[in-house]
């Protein structure tokens, strides 16, 4: 198909500007989260406030230097936030209402504010290192949608690193029968979980609602 | 060579097939021979299934989408829908497209809309 091509390609040059940060999960094709493909994040639902108690400011973040441009949009986003943390917790969980489609590691996931997801090992981001993706392809509310033709320009999807683990084994049995061949490999895929800590920089997306 | 009994190795290599082949039924979980060779097709079937998984979930995912596509109006369908994302460029999948049919349908709504209503206008071919 010569349009699925120019998407193709369009993927492509996109690869460069979408270093997401140093983006899983679930949902994926590249299977390794195989359950996961129906609920692309977990249902967890990390309570405010230990988001907020981290230093906001004193530890320089150690984001990849390909970030370093977008940090000043981290920061921006802190300031006012712990003196919302005073306010009811109610607030904040009518605050996530709101969902973003984001491309991490080539697969696409849901994203959720305060959520977890699991995507493929990325490279240099440490325990507690703010992550920044980049290729957010749709913004959602109840009521709107902010759909990005490709992606939603100056969309940013804030997200900590949680956890660099590897996925449950998987035996890899390869066998023909009658002819004498087996062989057993187990194979762990190293991935690395994220919390999504917020969606910013969508306001200024034309806008979709139902009656449009 | 010295003397060797064979003593528990054979004993050990097969309790470990067993707590694989524990949740078999019948004779399946309780002969060793038997054991040893469910054993065998089942990781055969694990791994040529882990391949299956994604173009059953993508066989899933586009029946979705179509289901809820179709009710949108007469003559439009899950072919439109994807031959018009092209042209608009949107990047997303279908595993995300299922995902938003099923739990708010109005978003896909609002992505058809906004993929039709562009069409209409006169610099779009």
């Amino acid at each position: 198909m010569a349009s699925s091509s120019s998407t193709l390609a369009l993927c492509s040059s996109f690869s460069a500007q979408c270093k997401v940060s140093h983006h899983q999960n679930p949902l994926t094709f590249p299977s390794k989260s195989s359950i996961s493909l129906f609920k692309p994040n977990s249902l967890k639902l990390a309570s405010p406030p230990i988001l907020f108690t981290k230093p906001a400011f004193s530890p320089v973040p150690k984001v990849s230097e390909s970030e370093s441009a977008l940090i000043e949009a981290e920061f921006d986003e802190r300031a006012p936030e712990p003196a919302q943390v005073v306010t009811a917790t109610k607030e904040d969980l009518k605050r996530e209402d709101i969902y973003a489609v984001v491309m991490v590691g080539s697969r696409q996931y849901i994203v959720f504010p305060g959520r977890y997801i699991y995507t493929q090992r990325l490279k240099g981001a440490n325990v507690d290192d703010k992550i920044v993706l980049n290729k957010v392809l749709l913004v959602g509310t109840k009521t709107t949608t902010y759909i990005g033709k490709p992606i939603v320009t100056n969309a940013v999807v804030h997200a900590v690193v949680e956890e660099q683990g590897l996925d449950p084994k998987v035996v890899v049995f390869k066998y023909k029968k009658k002819k004498n061949y087996r062989r057993n490999i187990g194979h762990r895929q190293p991935n690395t979980r994220i919390r999504i800590i917020g969606i910013t920089g969508y306001q200024d997306y034309p806008v979709t609602t139902l009656d449009s | 060579m010295t003397r060797i009994k064979r003593g528990y190795i054979a004993r050990r290599r097969r309790t470990k097939m067993r707590l694989f082949a524990s949740s078999f039924r019948g004779a399946h979980s309780r002969l060793t021979k038997t054991i040893n060779q469910q054993r065998i097709r089942a990781l055969v079937s694990s791994n040529r299934d882990r391949k299956r998984k994604k173009r059953d979930f993508r066989r899933l995912w586009i029946t979705r989408v179509n289901a809820v596509i179709r009710d949108m109006g007469v003559s439009y369908s899950y072919n439109n829908l994807i031959h018009n994302l092209y042209k608009k460029k949107l990047l997303l999948n279908r595993k995300i497209l299922a995902q938003i049919a099923i739990s708010n349908k109005n978003g896909l709504y609002m992505i058809c809309n906004n993929i039709l209503s562009q069409q209409e206008s006169p610099g779009m071919l």
